[in-house]
This record gives C-alpha cells, sequence and structure tokens, in this order.
C-alpha cells in the first residue's frame, strides 16, 4: 500500500514539474507567436530601416556550409548524434553551424547576418541505426570541410535546385574522409551488442520558403560589423577593463596586429575555398593550389567586403533575429501549437499538485 | 490547511499568474504595435516629404514645352499646396491619392511630346517620382497592414479588456480615396490639348 502511494506521489511530483516546464515553454511561444503577428511584412526593394519582417526564399551567399550527417548544401544545420546502450544514453557529436545568406523576393535580394539569431529549421534527416548497428540509409557523412564556396553564377545555383539528387549513398561507400566525424559514424557498423545511435539533423537549405523578424541597418552601423550580434564579445571593446586586458596581451605578445600575423593563409582570400589571392605559406611538400589570377583575385576580395552603407539584416538592440521556416501564418502555428501545449501542461501541473496534495499526508503520517 | 484546499490555492495561484503574463505580454505587444505604426508613417512622411520637394522641378522643366496643358500643371501644383504635413493621417490620405491621380494625368500628357520626352532632365525627374510614387505605395500599404494588425489587436481578447483600460483607439488608415481608384480622365478637348477632369 505504501508502496503505490509512494509511486502515485512520485507520478505526481513528475506530472507537476513536467506541466510547469510545458507551461513555460507555452508561455515564452505565446511571445514569439505575437511577435511574429505583430509586424507587417515589407518589401526589400523598399525596405526602411528598423524592425522588419521578411518573408522569402533562402539564397546562398559567399559560402555554403556542408552538413556533417548528409553532405547537403544548407545555410544552417544542427546536426547530433546520440549513442544508446541499454538505460545509457550520451551525445557523441553534437554540432551546429550557421553562415550569412540572402533573402529574395519578388522584388529583391538582401544579406543576412545571422549571429545569434533562434533558428526554427525543420528536422531533415532523423534515423537511427540498424538491430546490427550498421549505419541508417540516407547517413552521408561530410568527409570534408563544412564551408564551401557558392558558384555565384544564377542560372547554375538555379539548375542545381532543379536537379534531382540520387538518394544518399549506401553506409560505409564514402570512407575516403579524415574527419573526426567520419571515423565516430563509420566505426558505427560494428557497434553491435544493444548500442545504438540516433541522427538527427536540422537545416536550413537554399530554395527554403522562410520568415525573418530582425532589424534591417546599414552593415557600418552594426555594433560589431565582425560578429554582428549584440552578444558578441568584441562588442565590449569600449570596455575600460577590456581594454586594458587587450593593452597587456598587446604587450605581452599574445596579441596579434594583423589578420595575417594571426590566421596566417587563412587571412588570404580564397584561400581553402578556392583559388588564393596570394601565394600562401605552406609546407615544401605540400601541393600548392593554382594563384588565382588578377581578375578572379579582386572578385575574391570584392566577395568579402560588404559596403558600409549596404542595408543588411542582422540582430539589434531590443531586436532579435529569428529565422523561421515557412510562411509568416505557419511559423505562428507552430508556435501557437507550442501554446495550446503550455495550456495542457498547465492543467497536468494542478492534476499533480491535487494528486500530490492527497498522497503526501498519508505518506508523511 | 486540507489537501483539497491546498491544491486549490495552487490551481488559482497558477491562474493568476498565467493572467498576469498574457497582461503583461499583451501590454508590451499592442505598445510595440502603436510604435510600430508611428515608424511607418514616419517612413510615410518621408516619402511624402520627398515627392513634394520634387515637383516644382518637374513642373518647371514641362511648363514652357506645354504651351496647351496648363490645368494638367495647374491641377499638379495645387494638389501639391494643400500637402500639410502636419495634417491628421485621415486627412491626408485623399490630398496624396489626388496629387497621384495628377501626375498620372501629367505623365499621361507629356507621353504626346516627344520633344518634352526627349528631354534628359524631364526624364530623370519623372524617373524620380516614379520611384518616389513606388516607395509611397509600399509604404502606404505597410503603414496600412500595421495598422489593421493594431486595430485587429485591441478588437480581440485579450487585449480588448486592457484596451478599455487605458483607452486604446484604433488607429486611422492612410486611405488612398476613391479618387485614387479611379484612373486619370486624360481627354483631347476641341484645340487637341489634354484635360483632366
Amino acid at each position: 500500500m505504501e508502496d503505490t502511494r509512494g509511486l502515485i506521489a512520485a507520478l505526481a511530483l513528475l506530472g507537476l514539474v513536467g506541466g510547469l516546464a510545458l507551461l513555460g515553454r507555452g508561455l515564452r511561444a505565446y511571445g514569439r507567436a505575437g511577435r511574429v503577428a505583430g509586424i507587417a511584412t515589407s518589401r526589400i526593394s523598399t525596405l526602411a530601416a528598423g524592425e522588419v519582417r521578411l518573408v522569402g526564399t533562402v539564397e546562398a551567399d559567399v559560402l555554403t556550409l556542408v552538413s556533417p550527417l548528409q553532405s547537403t548544401p544548407c545555410v544552417y544545420y544542427r546536426s547530433r548524434i546520440r549513442e544508446r546502450s541499454g538505460d545509457d544514453t550520451r551525445t557523441v557529436f553534437e554540432e551546429e553551424e550557421d553562415v550569412a545568406f540572402r533573402l529574395r523576393d519578388g522584388s529583391g535580394t538582401i544579406r543576412i547576418l545571422p549571429r545569434g539569431a533562434r533558428w526554427d529549421a525543420p528536422l531533415r534527416f532523423d534515423a537511427a541505426s540498424d538491430w546490427t548497428g550498421g549505419d541508417p540509409p540516407g547517413l552521408d557523412v561530410n568527409p570534408g570541410a563544412t564551408h564551401r564556396r557558392t558558384e555565384l553564377d544564377r542560372e547554375a545555383q538555379i539548375a542545381a535546385l532543379l536537379t534531382v539528387h540520387p538518394a544518399a549513398d549506401l553506409p560505409g561507400e564514402d570512407s575516403d574522409g579524415g574527419s573526426m566525424l567520419s571515423a565516430l559514424t563509420l566505426g558505427a557498423g560494428g557497434l553491435g551488442g544493444s548500442r545504438r545511435r540516433d541522427y538527427e539533423e536540422r537545416r536550413l537549405e537554399p530554395g527554403d520558403t522562410v520568415t525573418i523578424l530582425g532589424s534591417a541597418l546599414p552593415f557600418g552601423d552594426l555594433e560589431s560589423p565582425a560578429g554582428a550580434g549584440p552578444d558578441d564579445p568584441t562588442s565590449a571593446l569600449d570596455d575600460p577593463e577590456v581594454a586594458m586586458n587587450l593593452a597587456e596581451a598587446r604587450e605581452a605578445g599574445i596579441l596579434r596586429a594583423t589578420p595575417e600575423e594571426a590566421w596566417g593563409n587563412a587571412a588570404i582570400p580564397g584561400f581553402g575555398i578556392g583559388q588564393p589571392a596570394r601565394a600562401p605559406e605552406l609546407d615544401p611538400a605540400a601541393d600548392r593550389p593554382p594563384l588565382a589570377d588578377r581578375e578572379a583575385a579582386a572578385e575574391a576580395e570584392r566577395r568579402f567586403e560588404i559596403p558600409a552603407g549596404e542595408l543588411v539584416v542582422a540582430a539589434a538592440a531590443g531586436h532579435p533575429l529569428a529565422i523561421l521556416l515557412g510562411t509568416p501564418g505557419e511559423a505562428r502555428g507552430r508556435e501557437e501549437a507550442t501554446v495550446l501545449l503550455g495550456l495542457a501542461g498547465a492543467a497536468l501541473a494542478i492534476a499533480g499538485a491535487t494528486t500530490l496534495a492527497l498522497t503526501l499526508p498519508g505518506l508523511l503520517r | 490547511m486540507s489537501p483539497l484546499a491546498a491544491a486549490a490555492l495552487f490551481a488559482v495561484a497558477l491562474a493568476v499568474v498565467i493572467a498576469a503574463f498574457l497582461a503583461v505580454v499583451t501590454y508590451n505587444a499592442v505598445v510595440a504595435l502603436r510604435t510600430r505604426i508611428d515608424k511607418a508613417w514616419g517612413n510615410v512622411e518621408v516619402a511624402l516629404r520627398q515627392r513634394h520637394d520634387q515637383l516644382p522641378a518637374l513642373v518647371d522643366a514641362v511648363r514652357d514645352l506645354m504651351a496647351f496643358e496648363q490645368d494638367v500643371l495647374v491641377e499638379v501644383t495645387r494638389q501639391r499646396a494643400r500637402y500639410a504635413p502636419d495634417a491628421p493621417v485621415a486627412d491626408q490620405g485623399p490630398v496624396s491619392a489626388a496629387t497621384t491621380s495628377a501626375l498620372r494625368a501629367l505623365f499621361a500628357v507629356v507621353e504626346r511630346y516627344p520633344e518634352i520626352r526627349s528631354q534628359e532632365n524631364v526624364l530623370r525627374l519623372q524617373g524620380e517620382i516614379e520611384r518616389l510614387e513606388g516607395l509611397l505605395a509600399d509604404r502606404r500599404e505597410l503603414y496600412n497592414d500595421q495598422v489593421f494588425r493594431h486595430n485587429a489587436t485591441i478588437a480581440q481578447v485579450p487585449a480588448v479588456v486592457l484596451a478599455s483600460l487605458f483607452g486604446w483607439k484604433p488607429r486611422p488608415f492612410f486611405d488612398a480615396g476613391e479618387d485614387a481608384e479611379r484612373a486619370p480622365d486624360v481627354s483631347l478637348d476641341a484645340r487637341g490639348a489634354g484635360s483632366v477632369r
């Protein structure tokens, strides 16, 4: 009898805590849904500075990402691999990455700088290893770099979007990679026993329709152009304490004076993502990449330069950036579903509290 | 306190917390909506002011070349003079629409004069004013959309409760008026010249 009461009390406590957590989530979603509904959609061509809502199609800008689990070109991904062994579950790989992109509507395009954004991206890959521990179909681990230079030719981009790609390669075929993730996932084939892996990847890809809430402002007015976000640590450079630390670091020779000193070859435009504009310093035994001609070098320099007067969309003080899949109605619908779940959570919490109030006195007696 | 009373107290406390949260979020949302309306109106005003400033240059550029269509020019000038930046939004809508209509009539007449259309400064001014008309149309749409969201929100639960408490009233639309919906009537009169009705 005591055991049953204890179990009921534990379940009631679980219901109370879980219900309150759901309620908290629902209330936050209520605020977000209100923000989506409260801003009218602007046209990119006649955009005025300030808080804006834009609806359009994602287009790659200078770089695209290559997703880790399916090697798909995208502008944002969040990938995770979890390993289950009996009752034990642990995350063996987790990575989130985003890159600046362009948004196109019927009137034009604008650059989106997503640092610090809240992403609402669809779950594009959700699979588990089979009963033998083998990799699931659709897994196509990216063996190379996560960033890829975007093909600027618009016609080529359209052709790529319209091309039907074959289903991902069979597991184990892509074995020439040297990345940690490659080693990790390819090793999954030999898991055996009771160990299983769950794979999840959320992505936003070129061609997706998105709703963006944020602040339109000239690039030169960003608090921190390097970080394009109010939370970026570089925006604290005015802080006297930070300035003192920087001075000390310079004196100690820890802080480099130029990007070339700090980043080496990575500071050379085009290095690693195409033809470098200048000769990189490489190991004598390394293969030397062909240098870009004058025109290509100028193009590489230009692609990474954003004019100070160009209007961009980014996070700004008081106007956080949100990038949501679909039209405003779809994005709001998802938030409202979470609000309803939150109300159900409130009911669950009340039921849990009532049950707890009825069972606890008996247990404590 | 009995267990049931404690549970009831918890339920009431939770309901109060939810209601307080909704009140705060709704209040902030309506304040944000009103701020966005003010900002959207500010952007409309900028476009109106720019158009107002460009019109004398256009009229001066075509005045001597349009010998017979002085009434078209007079109409543009008359509508420009009616512009009052401090007037209420509801009054500015018809004035702006009438100015747009007069400009359309002027551009329609200009089309008949190859010697005017060949003037580079006229073409430049016409292009600039057409750009401003497009900008104005987009910003008017954005303003009206924002007003619609505000008016709809304060008419719905839960904001309607707060609206009566804080005296929130619906905001006026920047209504283009019936004139803007009607295509300008540019016809040839007995002298073979254009006139606006």
